[in-house]
């Protein structure tokens, strides 16, 4: 009956607010187990996934290294550039034409230093905004921007050597420094460049011409051009023993840091265990602690759930009763640890993150995580309340009438 | 009259810390606007007896255990409880019964308003004068918004006669409803509940362990008598005509 469903949610609302210092303390109880498991999650999804992350996905565990030099076209390159499993692949040229020499006005030293051809979506430049384009900009590691002391910005002279029809020939090419690469991605001494300008001093030093900067030699060769080797990454980690396996098929010799991936992945592995045996410990805890005490409620409650009973409220509808009220500590329990977990995600992320210099953040939760903590709350108070109002119902109604 | 409750060989047994207890009704009758007294003293079974013609509590055993309402058809209450059908006996004591417990039993978290009106609400019973008018007559027509709480145990109990007589019952049972007052304070308030019951033409079954009250009032008593049975394991209390 429609009367009787109005009247028990009222009903059971006016005694809620009526007993506000026992609903407080209901409420409070609930939110003191929630909100530290919230924390725990909160840490869990920040500093400890992206730590986790930040392993599994550090680009020198996604390298595949060539051994030794073979012979790759652009139809090789374009094929693993479409493979789902690999993140960048570009080429390399032979080591000895990758050279080139640094001079800036601010040391007086020249560095040789090594070219390393890179594009959109290299892994070591995920941070570096603007990636060298054409044949004037490059970007440096930390280490050679320290060496020739210079900035973002700022312009160095590059040049090249060869020995060309028995004279020794050197050209200038004056460079922009677009962006440093942090010592942290790369400790080498490196210089990164586009495709084209590797190509355009790998074809100066085989003694051909590079019209484009006004370099003479030879004609320039037109044919379809072949690289000795690939600097290749995995899309991640678990994708490196497939590519491995699939490039030796192909009669090509390569290394990757196998042992050191399956490490990571165990210890992402055992990480992620002792996380949910954690969680899986609070949650049980947290249901029974949760559930113990409001089924204590329905106990306490049975003279006046009796008394409903004797006005005429139907059995059914009396389950409601402490149901109802046990939605209402469940979602006021609920907000109160959202409310005290933000407060702590908030001080643990001002106190914490000045000395651990990491972007991330360190405690943090997805929308979907506080809605899922509301439906675990939610289930295990109705759950508790169901199974006490049913015991409540059951018993005849006179039972609980002479209890003091 | 016309008979409203008739019982026949109706049992119901207990145990109470590992002593048996039973209660018998070999026959009783009660009639239309009866005023019935349960007299006997504490443990003896007024309140079991009580409860079950509340439809609150289910008999073990009965031969027959009929209630006919006024302007009602007869119902088989040992067979409504037998088939379980506890929402129809819920249905009945809405319609037909109110109950005063000794304490009142009033819903503390509601203003006195609201619990008197409560039994109105769950039937859909419009709002008139006759709640008012009955509060006046009980004498708490100034306490209507207050909370039970704040109320006199003697207060308390004519709120309940007043919620209990709110939905036109056409039966009213008392449960021991002056125990906890003071004797001139029981007096007054079962003084004014006799008017009122005999003015709404209203049956009145009252438990009562209090002989004064009995003989002031013209109330029909019922006897009972106790005895030990079954080598001293079962005390046996026997209420009839």
């Amino acid at each position: 009956m429609f009367t009787q469903f109005n009247k028990i949610i009222s009903l059971s609302f006016r005694d809620y607010t009526h007993e506000w210092r026992m609903s407080g303390c209901f409420v409070l109880a609930l939110a003191s187990v929630l909100a530290p498991m919230m924390i725990l999650f909160g840490l869990k999804f920040g500093i400890v996934s992206s730590m986790i992350n930040g392993l599994i996905e550090n680009p020198a565990n996604r390298e595949i290294r060539a051994v030794g030099s073979g012979r790759y076209d652009d139809a090789w390159f374009e094929r693993f550039r479409a493979r789902k499993d690999v993140a960048f692949v570009i080429p390399k040229t032979r080591a000895l034409a990758a050279t080139i020499q640094l001079k800036s006005p601010n040391a007086s030293r020249i560095f040789s230093t090594e070219m390393l051809a890179t594009a959109e979506h290299d892994p070591l430049l995920v941070n570096v905004a603007s990636k060298p384009q054409g044949y004037y900009q490059i970007v440096l590691s930390e280490s050679i921007a320290d060496k020739l002391k210079v900035h973002k910005g700022e312009r160095v002279d590059g040049s090249l050597v060869r020995q060309f029809r028995g004279k020794r020939e050197r050209v200038h090419i004056d460079l922009q420094v677009v962006d440093i690469v942090p010592v942290s991605v790369i400790s080498r001494k490196m210089v990164f460049v586009s495709l084209d300008l590797i190509l355009a001093t790998e074809s100066f030093k085989d003694g051909r011409a590079v019209t484009a900067l006004g370099w003479s030699g030879d004609a320039e060769k037109s044919t379809m051009r072949e690289f000795p080797s690939f600097r290749l990454y995995a899309r991640s980690i678990s994708d490196v023993e497939n590519l491995v396996k699939d490039l030796q098929q192909q009669g090509i010799n390569v290394k990757a840091n196998i042992s050191e991936i399956k490490t990571v992945q165990s210890i992402d592995h055992n990480l992620s265990i002792i996380f949910w045996i954690i969680a899986c410990v609070g949650a049980v805890g947290f249901s029974f602690s949760l559930g113990a005490s409001l089924w204590a409620n329905v106990d306490r409650k049975r003279r006046e759930l009796s008394i409903l009973r004797l006005v005429g409220f139907h059995g059914g509808k009396i389950i409601l009763f402490p149901v109802l009220q046990s939605m209402y500590t469940g979602f006021l329990g609920w907000l109160l640890a959202v409310l005290m977990y933000l407060l702590a995600e908030q001080s643990i992320n001002q106190l914490l993150a000045p000395s651990l210099d990491i972007d991330q953040v360190i405690c943090y939760l997805l929308p979907q995580h506080f809605f899922w903590a509301l439906a675990l709350t939610m289930f295990v108070a109705a759950t508790a309340a169901i199974l006490g109002g049913i015991r409540a119902s059951r018993i005849e109604p006179s039972d609980g009438l002479r209890e003091i | 009259m016309p008979v409203i409750y008739s019982l026949k060989n109706v049992v119901k047994s207990r145990v109470v810390e590992d002593a048996g207890f039973r209660l018998r009704v070999p026959s009783i009758e009660i009639k239309a606007q009866e005023n019935v007294a349960l007299v006997g003293h504490s443990g003896c079974g007024k309140s079991t007896l009580l409860d079950m013609l509340a439809l609150a509590l289910h008999p073990d055993s009965a031969d027959e255990f009929k209630l006919t309402p006024i302007d009602d058809k007869s119902q088989d209450i040992a067979r409504l409880w037998q088939k379980k059908k506890q929402n129809q006996l819920a249905k009945i004591r809405r319609q037909h019964i109110g109950y005063v417990l000794q304490q009142g039993g009033l819903l503390p978290y509601l203003t006195v308003r609201e619990n008197i009106e409560l039994p109105r609400k769950l039937m859909n019973m419009p709002e008139d004068d006759s709640t008012r008018s009955i509060a006046r007559v009980m004498g708490i027509h100034r306490q209507l918004d207050k909370l039970p709480g704040l109320l006199s145990a003697g207060e308390r109990q004519r709120v309940a006669f007043t919620r209990a007589l709110s939905h036109r019952p056409s039966i009213l049972l008392a449960d021991e409803p002056t125990a906890s007052l003071d004797p001139i304070t029981a007096r007054k308030i079962m003084a004014v509940v006799m008017e009122l019951v005999k003015g709404l033409k209203i049956t009145m079954i009252t438990a009562s362990h209090d002989w004064a009250h009995v003989y002031k009032m013209d109330l029909r008593s019922l006897h009972q008598e106790a005895e030990v049975v079954e080598n001293g394991n079962v005390y046996q209390s026997t209420f009839r005509d």
